[in-house]
């Protein structure tokens, strides 16, 4: 498990905290979103967790171990796929890259080299190990990061921005990969990602940052729930878009998008189309997706969870 | 742990030198060349066969200390841009041994083709090397010198990629001044103090005393050669470890 508690970065005197006052609590098999505009704090607090930047105050524990006093049993504890970086050496091969870091983890060679068939076997890379990691495709590097990072089987993986630049068959992998890491091994799998249906998909809980604070966690089904109260409706009625109206007719149905503060308007609105002799079709309720939910919190002071 | 880290690090970075081998063939002609080429003009249109031995040493110094960076330096910059460095140092072992293996690779490589590049002016213009036991003890002195030479820039890689540019410097300077071109004997006193302050060059001149002017340990002790370099190497040592703990815990501060 991740136990994060009043996490805290300044990078200098005079500057706003990079990340603010952050507590996290991340059971074991959980598929963890971290989510977040850019400057928000989201990378600081990976490097933080991965032992790459010392905290300004507060502690960061990967399985138990704090990372700053206990680096060496934390370290242990954990792979990372880091954002905007190569992560593996493209002068060597698939192989060379797993059997180096596998090593530098603390396996064994033999045990190493089991982990490392079995990783690159999965992935689909087996017949490409002895290739150099420099003349793969974008997703078959990403698949190689992935693999450094799970070589010596942890019980956390931080993976930042995993399916970025990848296509839909290499996305694919690796979300399945992701979820098979949290269902099947009990892996603690946190991701920052801007792809918010990725994160939709994937992720048992999220948070979101904005400037460095927490503004939401919780599980997913519950963050999106809290959002219902600003419920879109979706309203479609026979024939062509009726006067005073803004609709897309297609096919001789015409789709008129509602949102409501009150879901006793949407009565009104009906009311008014029946008035217009506009014959209903069916009238429903457009739950927000994780880019809607998201959106209200980076873009209002609003705190949930 | 520590014994695997080590093999997995000088493995990994020798197998990185050696993915591209051409690049490294086509600089090692260029150097002999240039070698060559220099004391031809320096020689007025000969090559000075009483000089050529005692700037042989020093430019396989050079060499050395050329070739040590650019897998200590050079590749760690490198590194750090890239994202490799950070993914690296997500181990469980201690961050100074990593470190180690980097230097230690340094060491291997920068010597094999400091070794191999001297041995081509050797035989293409005949220059014998007398052996003599002696000579261990500066060359020994001469290497932890240019290591920790290449250690301390290294630290200072760790807080500032521009440190190419010093590195770069610093390369020029001793390729001037360390007897490459001429002797050492032959510089004016105040250049040959100032020569003596870069590294390279009191372990070159303990190596041509013992080589070629057949002096024992002991007299190069006297005449105060030996103990500058000791000094020299044990500063650099010093500092370099010092700058290496203080800049890690800079770079764990605030990103570089």
């Amino acid at each position: 498990m991740i136990e994060i508690e009043a996490l805290t970065k300044v990078y200098g005197p005079g500057q706003a905290p990079a990340v603010d006052d952050v507590s996290l609590n991340i059971p074991a098999g959980t598929v963890f979103g971290f989510l977040g505009p850019n400057g928000a704090g989201k990378t600081t607090t990976i490097k933080m967790l991965a032992g790459l930047l010392t905290p300004t105050s507060g502690r960061a524990r990967l399985g138990g171990f704090d990372v700053a006093r206990e680096r060496s049993a934390a370290m242990a504890r954990f792979g990372a796929v880091l954002e905007g970086s190569r992560n593996v050496y493209w002068s060597l091969s698939a192989w060379q890259n797993l059997m180096y870091f596998g090593r530098l983890k603390g396996l064994r060679k033999r045990r190493t080299a089991e982990r490392a068939r079995i990783l690159l076997t999965d992935l689909g890379l087996w017949e490409r190990r002895d290739d150099k990691v420099g003349g793969f495709s974008r997703g078959m590097q990403q698949k190689v990061a992935i693999a450094v990072a799970l070589i010596a089987d942890p019980p956390i993986v931080l993976l930042d921005e995993p399916t970025l630049g990848l296509d839909v068959e290499a996305t694919r992998t690796v979300k399945e990969r992701i979820t098979e890491l949290a269902r099947e091994r009990n892996t603690t799998v946190l991701i920052t990602t801007h792809q918010l249906d990725v994160a939709q998909e994937l992720c048992d809980r999220v948070a979101v940052m904005r400037r460095g604070r927490l503004v939401a966690d919780l599980p997913t089904r519950e963050l999106l729930a809290g959002f219902r109260e600003r419920d879109r409706y979706e309203i479609r009625v026979e024939g062509a878009v009726p006067p005073g109206f803004d609709g897309v007719t297609r096919e001789g149905v015409t789709t008129i998008g509602v949102r409501v503060g009150d879901p006793a308007e949407v009565y009104d609105v009906v009311e008014r189309l029946r008035a217009q002799g506009a014959v209903l079709e069916s009238l429903t309720q457009v739950q927000p997706d994780l880019e809607d939910v998201f959106l209200a919190l980076v873009n209002e002071d609003s705190h949930v969870g | 742990m520590s014994a695997d880290v080590l093999r997995a690090e000088i493995g990994k970075g020798l197998r990185v030198q050696l993915a591209h081998p051409a690049g490294h063939v086509i600089t090692l002609l260029i150097s002999t060349m240039m070698y060559l080429g220099l004391q031809f003009v320096l020689g007025q249109g000969e090559l000075r066969r009483d000089l050529l031995p005692q700037t042989l040493v020093a430019i396989g110094g050079y060499w050395f200390l050329q070739y040590a960076g650019l897998v200590m330096v050079a590749d760690l910059i490198e590194e750090k841009r890239a994202g490799t460095f950070a993914q690296a140092q997500m181990t469980p072992a201690p961050p100074w041994l990593p470190m180690l293996g980097r230097l230690i690779t340094a060491a291997v490589f920068g010597l094999a083709v400091a070794a191999v590049a001297s041995l081509v002016p050797m035989l293409v213009a005949g220059i014998a090397i007398p052996p003599r036991w002696e000579a261990l003890m500066p060359a020994a002195l001469l290497g932890v010198n240019v290591l920790a030479f290449t250690f301390l820039l290294a630290s200072l890689a760790l807080v500032s990629p521009m440190i190419g540019a010093l590195q770069s410097l610093f390369t020029s300077l001793i390729l001037l001044l360390n007897g490459s071109f001429l002797p050492l004997s032959l510089y004016p006193d105040w250049l040959a103090v100032v020569a003596r302050i870069l590294p390279t060059t009191l372990g070159v001149e303990a190596l041509t005393q013992t080589l070629f002017e057949e002096r024992t340990l002991a007299e190069i002790w006297r005449g105060g050669t030996l103990p500058w370099l000791l000094l020299h190497t044990l500063a650099l040592t010093v500092v370099s470890g010092l700058l290496f703990v203080r800049n890690h815990r800079r770079a764990l501060q605030e990103p570089s």
